[in-house]
């Protein structure tokens, strides 16, 4: 606040001013200041000096040197993340020269509720907000003129988020997007940017943008469609989608590390150990092996921690910090409720329309409130350290904080209250920003009002909370891996070199999976090799028991407690294990139509890889072969994008062209998704002559019997007319199905998606989790992907089912159900709806009484619900509370029982 | 010469004649939009270098009230002297307007760097203000 410097806002895109001294932005860890030493006065001209004068804490040292540490570690980790693309690169488009012309970083801060306008999109020139706007894709991607031929994966989906963002704020905006392929490929994203197309009318062109012009400050931009015409139109905005550049100091990291890179920098890996660099116990992961997407880079930092856990499972635990709570306060929860209300500002978010002041003021007049107070950033860390020390000053029992949502922030408050000895679940939010200052933005007084409400009900519910016990269980030290493809062995496998045993279900009679059909990986491997060697070590691992045409049957427990049986030629197997991984894997789709099944000459890509593999010989008489992408994919039998085949064709052309350069190959495509860098085997099969077509959904190329021979009739855009191939061969990229998943999700309770595969329990943050604990998951039962995917994320899925086996212990969730036995009937309603197996019947006496198993329990709430004789009450949901809550819904409710209590 | 032939009748106000690396908007989207007078029309060459004397004077005889012609600036031509040579040709053209005993300064030589819109729709409206004033003082 003293510091005199005005600098850039880096963070905000140099959109916006900060000083010298400043946060990056309120929620950063940590929260503190810090000073940029190329702007302060102090540190380049030693004259100011003001902030160490004024700060009152005594926190600036302007004596400090930099030192150099000598540190002893056994791995190391690179993921310094992503570099921007050049700003040659962005001249060519203008930028820089014309203002209008924004990046997709700016255009996401000026979107932000929290960035430089506050969330108001307007243009930088005049600060109007535009009516029209272009998204220009694969700015510094795919693109050689500036050494960038690989795509970088993300930008065609974070255009589509950032325009449905823009067109939330403005519902009346007009944008196109250029595309040159639509590269939509991550799981579900097909469906969310179709639906985002229908919802938000865009605009979307396939075509390649050169250059911007501008007149009279709007942007011309002139354009060429696939069916020769030129197009022209102006636009008071563009933003160019910036792709994923290696990062800038990508040399100095190799230099250090020893490592190698890539031809473009990144670093370099292989498809068979895509975490691991060309030094040992050097492991990368996230957007420096490759530009990519959050989930696939949270992957693969957890895969990493897999990798070096097992180098280091001898050192495991030396050097570990233990977190101790103090004593819980029993008899200050016992005291009759003291109330602390925290009404949160969340900067502009819910300040900017609640009157957050009057619903501090109002919070005091509710009964056993005795403390209030308003926050700026409540769950920033001085503000949670406030808390904790205004909670014990005033002998606060109960917290209620009005804030934003529990699902994200209830355990850090909770975290707070343990810290100074209070229970946890003497804790309750009430979401003002979500239900008042967001839904409500355009009515602030109501908006108020309603906060007002919502306090008055969480204070209700405050005053009847009780503590509630936070047990611990043992855990099993054993894992069960299902399905013994390339996942599954590499499940299992890190699991076992983490120091755990694993046993190895496979449902066939040998291990390999969908890898025994592929001949070589996508970066040219032999995939046979990498197979046999897999295998080798599985089959000769002591920690791993292997059991072949084997089935899981049953499975009861919970996390940490399992036991399955297991069918085995006819037998079953009794299996106690703490954590079970699912890696049964997905199928090549077997198509109908197309002639497939019907001509010899039609088949499959698999299919076409074993005839590969024979030789040349296999090719004599082939002179044209035709692929047709996404047979059955996107929209036909399956829904989603398989997100592989258009690689896998590739490839497999390129395999052709090798064998025979003289064989002509036709690619029918819809959107060539050859993301990463396998955008470079897509230029190289152009560059050899593989003659790609794009087709739409409504007219897709038919396969056609000629008498002894085949031919595909098909529309080319680019003659504008039909034409008819006669081919040898026909090759159909069918996309990846789901396995037989429904048994198992019911046997798991672990839900699917409407594809038909698992489902994780969030798909940027907990990839290769499960909605139930102590489940996890990867390969092609998660979604379809490649082997370098699969990989990563079989080792990630070792890393986190670890966790519970090396902890030994797990904490169960303090919500749970509890069954009251002297009321309960016996029913068993609870313990069949119950979805996570949670609820057992148990004799007690003469009857059987449902029981819960707290370890499993997740605390939803079905049962209760549903118990005839309310025998049933939840943890921190009690009847007695929700009701109180409900009563204080009506503020003449709440004012009967005050006078109630009274009498 | 050029009253013998049959002509159209051009509607065309102002003529303008671009070399195709000048001009990379559509034209029909830039009168759609009013950013250039109505009446006019741009005659987009190869190159200006390969625009012949007659073809500026026939534009004056079809009807145009101006003419400008827009080439790449001199050091940056794609053809390396096609807009000097287009100069040249706008000077000789000139002098037979004046011949003619049509002012001069109905026809203009621009120079525009490489795919800008702007400089040739300021060219059109700065032409089309000479007009009116011209219209103006007669």
């Amino acid at each position: 606040m003293y510091c005199p410097r005005p600098i850039a806002d880096v963070y905000n895109e140099r959109l916006d001013i900060t000083r010298a001294t400043h946060i990056d932005f309120p929620q950063a860890i940590p929260t503190s200041y810090y000073i940029d030493p190329k702007a302060c006065l102090r540190v380049n001209y030693q004259t100011c000096n003001l902030c160490a004068q004024t700060c009152t804490a005594g926190a600036i040292d302007f004596s400090q040197k930099p030192k150099n540490l000598k540190l002893k570690v056994g791995s190391v980790i690179l993921a310094p993340g992503f570099g921007r693309v050049s700003h040659d690169v962005l001249e060519k488009f203008g930028y820089g020269r014309y203002p209008d012309v924004v990046t997709s970083y700016e255009f996401e801060r000026l979107t932000c509720a929290s960035g430089p306008t506050e969330g108001h999109l307007i243009r930088p020139s005049d600060h109007t907000t535009p009516k029209k706007i272009a998204f220009l894709q694969c700015i510094g991607s795919r693109d050689v003129t500036c050494d960038n031929g690989y795509c970088s994966s993300v930008c065609c989906m974070y255009a589509i988020k950032e325009a449905s963002v823009a067109k939330e704020h403005e519902p009346d905006l007009d944008i196109s997007l250029f595309f040159m392929d639509v590269r939509t490929q991550g799981k579900g994203f097909d469906a969310a940017r179709k639906r985002a197309e229908e919802k938000y009318g865009f605009n979307v062109i396939r075509a390649r943008v050169p250059k911007i012009d501008q007149i009279d400050s709007q942007l011309a931009l002139t354009w060429t469609t696939d069916d020769g015409q030129s197009h022209s139109d102006l636009f008071d905005m563009v933003v160019l989608s910036v792709g994923l550049d290696a990062p800038e100091d990508a040399h100095a990291i190799a230099d250090i590390a020893g490592i190698e890179l890539n031809s473009y920098d990144f670093c370099k890996t292989s498809h068979g150990a895509p975490l691991s660099t060309t030094k040992k116990g050097v492991y990368v992961a996230g957007a420096f092996q490759g530009p990519k997407d959050i989930p696939e880079s949270v992957t693969q930092a957890s895969g990493v921690a897999a990798i070096a856990s097992e180098l280091l499972k001898e050192g495991r635990g030396t050097q570990t910090v233990t977190i101790t709570y103090p004593e819980e306060d029993k008899a200050l929860e016992e005291e009759e409720p003291r109330i602390g209300v925290f009404v949160c500002h969340c900067g502009v978010n819910i300040a900017g329309v609640v009157d957050v002041k009057a619903v501090r003021d109002y919070a005091a007049s509710l009964p056993n409130v005795a403390y209030y107070e308003d926050t700026l950033y409540s769950c920033s860390q001085d503000a949670l350290k406030a808390i904790a020390e205004k909670v014990k000053e005033n002998r606060l029992n109960r917290v209620v904080i009005a804030a934003c949502s529990p699902r994200t922030h209830e355990p850090l408050f909770q975290e707070t209250l343990r810290s100074i000895g209070l229970n946890p679940a003497l804790f309750e939010m009430a979401n003002i920003r979500d239900q008042c200052a967001w839904v409500h933005a355009q009515e602030p007084e109501e908006a108020t009002q309603k906060s007002k409400d919502l306090v008055r009900m969480a204070v209700a519910k405050a005053r009847l909370l009780e503590p509630l016990a936070q047990p611990t269980v043992d855990v099993t030290p054993k894992a069960l891996v299902l399905g013994g493809g390339a996942a599954g062995m590499t499940v299992a496998l890190s699991i076992a070199d983490q120091g755990f045993e694993t046993i190895l279900v496979e449902k066939s009679k040998e291990l390999g999976g969908n890898l025994r059909k592929l001949t070589w990986t996508v970066d040219g491997q032999d995939a046979r090799k990498i197979l046999k060697d897999l295998i080798k070590k599985v089959e000769k691992h002591p920690k791993i028991d292997i059991m072949l045409e084997a089935e899981l049957e049953s499975t009861s427990g919970y996390v940490g407690n399992f036991t399955s049986t297991v069918s085995k030629g006819g037998k079953t197997e009794m299996v106690n294990h703490g954590v079970l991984v699912i890696a049964t894997g997905g199928e090549e789709h077997k198509p109908k139509g197309y002639c497939y099944g019907e001509s010899r000459q039609v088949v499959t890509q698999l299919e076409l890889e074993q005839k590969i593999a024979k030789g040349k010989s296999a090719f004599k008489t082939t002179k044209n072969v035709v692929m047709i992408q996404c047979v059955g994919s996107r929209g036909e039998d399956l829904q989603h994008c398989s997100r592989l085949c258009c690689t896998q064709a590739v490839k497999n052309a390129l395999k052709i062209k090798e064998l025979k350069p003289e064989t002509n190959v036709y690619i029918f495509y819809r959107d060539m998704r050859t993301y990463g860098f396998a955008e470079d085997l897509y230029r190289e099969a152009r560059q050899k002559g593989v003659i790609f077509l794009r087709y739409t959904p409504d007219q897709k190329p038919e396969v056609v019997k000629q008498g002894r021979g085949i031919k595909v009739n098909a529309y080319d855009r680019l003659l504008g007319e039909d034409i008819s191939i006669p081919a040898n061969l026909v090759v159909l990229s069918t996309g990846i199905a789901p396995g037989e998943n429904e048994n198992l999700s019911k046997l798991l309770k672990v839900p699917l998606t409407q594809e038909g595969f698992f489902l994780e329990a969030h798909a940027k943050l907990r990839p290769v989790e499960v909605a139930v604990d102590g489940i996890y998951l990867c390969g092609l039962a998660h979604g379809p992907k490649g082997l370098e995917e699969a990989v990563s994320q079989a080792k990630a899925a070792a890393a986190k089912a670890a966790i519970p086996l090396v902890k030994g212990k797990v904490a169960v969730e303090p919500i749970v159900s509890h069954i009251d036995k002297a009321t309960c009937i016996g029913c068993g309603i609870c313990a069949t709806l119950c979805p996570f197996n949670a609820i057992q019947m148990v004799k007690d006496g003469k009857r059987k009484k449902a029981e819960t198993i707290t370890a499993s329990c997740k605390g939803c709430g079905i049962c209760a619900s549903h118990c005839p004789v309310l025998a049933i009450n939840m943890g921190g949901f009690t009847d007695e509370e929700i009701f109180a809550q409900i009563h204080a819904f009506s503020p003449e409710g709440c004012g009967e029982e005050l006078e109630a209590e009274k009498k | 010469m050029a009253t013998k032939k049959s002509r159209k009748k051009a509607n065309a106000e102002i003529v303008g004649f671009c070399c195709n690396y000048t001009v990379s908007v559509e034209p029909s989207v830039l009168k759609e939009r009013g950013l250039v007078p109505e009446n006019i029309e741009f005659k987009r060459l190869p190159c200006t270098g390969r625009l012949e004397v007659p073809a500026i004077l026939d534009a004056f005889a079809e009807g145009a009230k101006a003419v400008f012609v827009a080439g790449c600036k001199i050091d940056e031509c794609h053809n390396l002297s096609g807009s000097k040579r287009a100069a040249k040709r706008v000077q000789y053209a000139r002098k037979i307007l004046e011949e003619l005993g049509l002012e001069p300064e109905r026809l203009e030589m621009v120079f525009v760097p490489r795919g800008e819109s702007e400089p040739i729709v300021e060219a059109a409206r700065e032409l089309k203000m000479r007009l009116s004033t011209m219209e103006g003082q007669s």
